[in-house]
C-alpha cells in the first residue's frame, strides 16, 4: 500500500509518532546514553561535570577481582539453568502431547511458577530453604540425611544453588507452553514416515522430532539466555549478594556499584559488556543452529 | 500386545506429569498454608507442611486487610498496570499497523533497531534510565514508572502485532481505501478489530510484567504511599530484624489472586501470543 495523499502520509506518521516517541526516549536514548556514559568519569559527587576518561572505566572492571567472581556467577546461572528449563519443559511437553485427557489442567498447573512474581516466588525459596527451614528439618529429622541444619544461603555455591533451582522452577512452564506448540504443529506423516522406516520412539524423537523444531529451540535459547543474565530479584531476595558478593551476579554487582558507591561510569561500562556478550552469544547461537544438523 | 504397551506408557506419562504437578504446585501450597498459621513463631518448630487444623487461622489476613497501606498498595499496582497495558496496547498495534503494511525509507533498519534492543536485559539500563528519570522529574512519583513500562514492552509488543497486521489480507484494506477511507479508519475500524486477539494475549504479558516488576519501582520510589505491591511485599520482608513471614505471605497470597484469575480466564490467549513468536521464528 503506497501513500497516496499527503493527509494519509500524516496520519501515518501521527500514528508512529507516540510509540516512536516513547520508545526513543525511555529506552533508545538510554541505550546510547550508557555507552557514552561507559567513558566517562562519573560518580556520585561529580554529577555536573563528566569529562572523557577512555577505557578506564572497562579497564577498572575487567581488573577487579569480584567482577570475575560475579562474572561467573552469571555464566554459571545460565549455563544450568537454560539447558535445565529447555530439557525439562521440552520432556513435559512431549509427555502432554502424548496425552488426551486433562492435558489443559496439567499445562495451567505447569505455567503457575511462571506466573507468580519474582518477589513472591524468591521469598517462597528463601523461606523454605533457611537455615531453620522446612527442608533443613525434612533432611536432619525426617529422612536423617544430615545430622546438622545445612547452611545453604550462607556459602556462594549453595546460595546460587537455591537461586537456580528457582529459576528452572519457574521457566519450566514457558518451555513446556513454547515447544508444546512447536510439538503440535510436526507434521503427522513424517512420523508415519519414520514409523514404516522401523524407527522407535526414541530415534522418531531425533530424527523427526528435534529436527522439525529446531527454530523454536533456537528462540527459546536466546530468550533464556537473555533471562539468565537479566536474573536479578531472585538474587537480592534470597542472598542479597551475601556472602561478600560472592553470591552477586552482573546485574545485582552493578546496581550495587551503582547505588550503593555511586560509581555509575563503573556501572556504565560493567552494562556494555554485558550486552556485547549477550549480543556475541546471540549471534554465536545463531550461527550454530543454522550449521549444524541437529 | 500393543494396547498393553501403549497402556502402560500412558500410566507412566500421567506419573510424571503428576509429580511434575506436584513439584511446580509444592512452593506455593507451603506459601499459603505459612500464611494460614499464627504469626507468633518465627519459625515453627518443627516446621510442618500443612498448619495443624485446629491452629489454622486467618489473624494474618486481618492484619493485612485492615491497614490502609494495603489497599494504596493495591490501588497503584492497578493504577500503574492498567494504565501501562492500555497505552502500550494503543502506541504498539499503532506502529505494528504502519510497519506491517506500509513501506518507508528507514523500516527495515527503525524495525531491526526496536528489536535488537530486546536483547538486552531490561535491569541493565538503570542507571541511565535512572539519570533520565531525575532529569524529567519522575523519581518518586506513581505516574512516572508508566512511560518506563510502556517504553519496555513496546518491542516485544510490536513485534507480535506487527505479525498478525501482516496477516491481515490485502483485499479488504484495499477495498476500503477504494471507497475512500483514510489510513487512520481502515486502522481503528479494520486492522485493530481484526488483530484484537493478537493485542489481547500480549496485553496480559504486559499486565504481568507491570504488575510483578520490582528493580526499577524499587528504585525510583521512596514513599511507601506510593509503592505497588512487589515493593511493599518486599519492604515487609526487610522492615524488622526478624521477618513476619506469615504477614509476607498472607499478602503475597492476595497479590497472587489477581494474577491468577487473569490468567485462567485468558487461558487460551496465552498460549496463542506466546506461540505466534516461537513458532514462525
Amino acid at each position: 500500500m503506497e501513500m497516496r495523499s499527503r493527509s494519509n502520509r500524516f496520519q501515518l506518521a501521527a500514528l508512529l509518532a507516540p510509540g516512536l516517541i516513547v520508545f526513543g526516549t525511555f529506552t533508545a536514548y538510554p541505550i546510547f546514553r550508557l555507552l557514552w556514559t561507559s567513558f566517562c568519569d562519573w560518580q556520585l559527587g561529580s554529577m555536573l561535570q563528566q569529562p572523557w576518561i577512555g577505557l578506564a572505566n572497562y579497564q577498572d572492571v575487567l581488573s577487579d577481582s569480584t567482577f570475575w567472581t560475579v562474572f561467573v556467577n552469571s555464566i554459571v546461572y545460565t549455563l544450568v539453568t537454560v539447558p535445565g528449563q529447555m530439557l525439562i519443559g521440552l520432556f513435559v511437553a512431549v509427555l502432554l502431547n502424548g496425552i488426551r485427557r486433562f492435558s489443559v489442567g496439567f499445562r495451567v498447573i505447569n505455567y503457575l511458577p511462571v506466573i507468580t512474581s519474582w518477589v513472591i516466588a524468591s521469598l517462597v525459596f528463601r523461606y523454605i530453604f533457611n537455615t531453620e527451614g522446612l527442608l533443613n528439618y525434612v533432611l536432619t529429622k525426617g529422612l536423617g540425611i544430615t545430622s546438622q541444619n545445612v547452611r545453604w544461603l550462607d556459602t556462594r555455591w549453595s546460595g546460587l544453588s537455591v537461586a537456580m533451582i528457582l529459576g528452572i522452577w519457574k521457566g519450566v512452564g514457558w518451555n513446556m507452553v513454547v515447544f508444546l506448540a512447536a510439538l503440535q504443529q510436526v507434521p503427522a506423516d513424517l512420523y508415519e514416515a519414520a514409523e514404516i522406516d522401523g524407527c522407535g520412539a526414541w530415534k522418531k524423537f531425533c530424527n523427526v522430532t528435534l529436527p522439525s523444531i529446531r527454530s523454536t529451540i533456537l528462540f527459546a535459547l536466546i530468550m533464556l539466555t537473555i533471562g539468565g543474565f537479566n536474573v536479578f530479584t531472585s538474587i537480592k531476595m534470597i542472598t542479597g549478594g551475601k556472602p561478600a558478593h560472592q553470591t552477586d551476579t552482573l546485574l545485582t554487582w552493578m546496581y550495587h556499584k551503582a547505588f550503593s558507591t555511586g560509581k555509575f561510569g563503573y556501572a556504565a561500562a560493567l552494562s556494555f559488556i554485558m550486552a556485547l556478550t549477550l549480543g556475541l552469544l546471540a549471534i554465536v547461537q545463531i550461527k550454530a543452529m543454522k550449521n549444524k544438523d541437529l | 500386545m500393543r494396547s498393553k504397551r501403549n497402556q502402560r506408557a500412558n500410566l507412566l506419562r500421567y506419573l510424571l506429569l503428576l509429580a511434575g504437578a506436584v513439584l511446580c504446585t509444592l512452593p506455593m501450597i507451603y506459601m499459603i498454608s505459612t500464611s494460614l498459621r499464627p504469626n507468633g513463631a518465627l519459625y515453627e518448630f518443627p516446621p510442618r507442611f500443612f498448619p495443624r487444623l485446629s491452629a489454622v487461622t486467618l489473624e494474618n489476613y486481618q492484619y493485612i486487610l485492615t491497614q490502609s497501606k494495603f489497599y494504596i498498595n493495591f490501588l497503584n499496582s492497578v493504577l500503574v498496570s492498567v494504565s501501562s497495558v492500555a497505552l502500550a496496547a494503543g502506541v504498539s498495534s499503532a506502529m505494528a499497523f504502519v510497519i506491517g503494511k506500509f513501506n518507508f525509507p528507514g523500516k527495515r533498519l527503525l524495525f531491526g533497531f526496536i528489536i535488537l534492543t530486546m536483547i538486552i536485559p531490561g535491569t541493565t539500563m538503570i542507571v541511565p534510565q535512572f539519570e533520565l528519570a531525575t532529569k524529567l522529574g519522575l523519581v518518586n512519583k506513581l505516574w512516572g514508572l508508566i512511560p518506563f513500562y510502556v517504553a519496555w514492552v513496546i518491542p516485544f509488543s510490536t513485534f507480535m502485532i506487527k505479525g498478525f497486521m501482516e496477516g491481515i489480507p490485502n483485499e479488504i484494506t484495499e477495498a476500503t481505501y477504494i471507497d475512500g477511507a483514510s489510513v487512520m479508519t481502515v486502522f481503528l475500524r479494520i486492522a485493530l478489530p481484526l488483530a484484537a486477539p493478537a493485542i489481547a494475549s500480549v496485553s496480559i504479558f504486559n499486565f504481568l510484567t507491570a504488575w510483578e516488576e520490582y528493580p526499577w519501582a524499587n528504585t525510583v520510589i521512596n514513599d511507601t504511599s506510593l509503592r505497588t505491591l512487589p515493593i511493599a511485599i518486599a519492604g515487609f520482608f526487610g522492615q524488622h530484624q526478624f521477618t513476619q513471614w506469615g504477614y509476607v505471605f498472607a499478602m503475597s497470597v492476595l497479590t497472587l489472586i489477581p494474577v491468577i484469575i487473569v490468567f485462567i480466564t485468558c487461558q487460551k490467549f496465552f498460549v496463542q501470543g506466546l506461540t505466534a513468536g516461537s513458532v514462525k521464528g
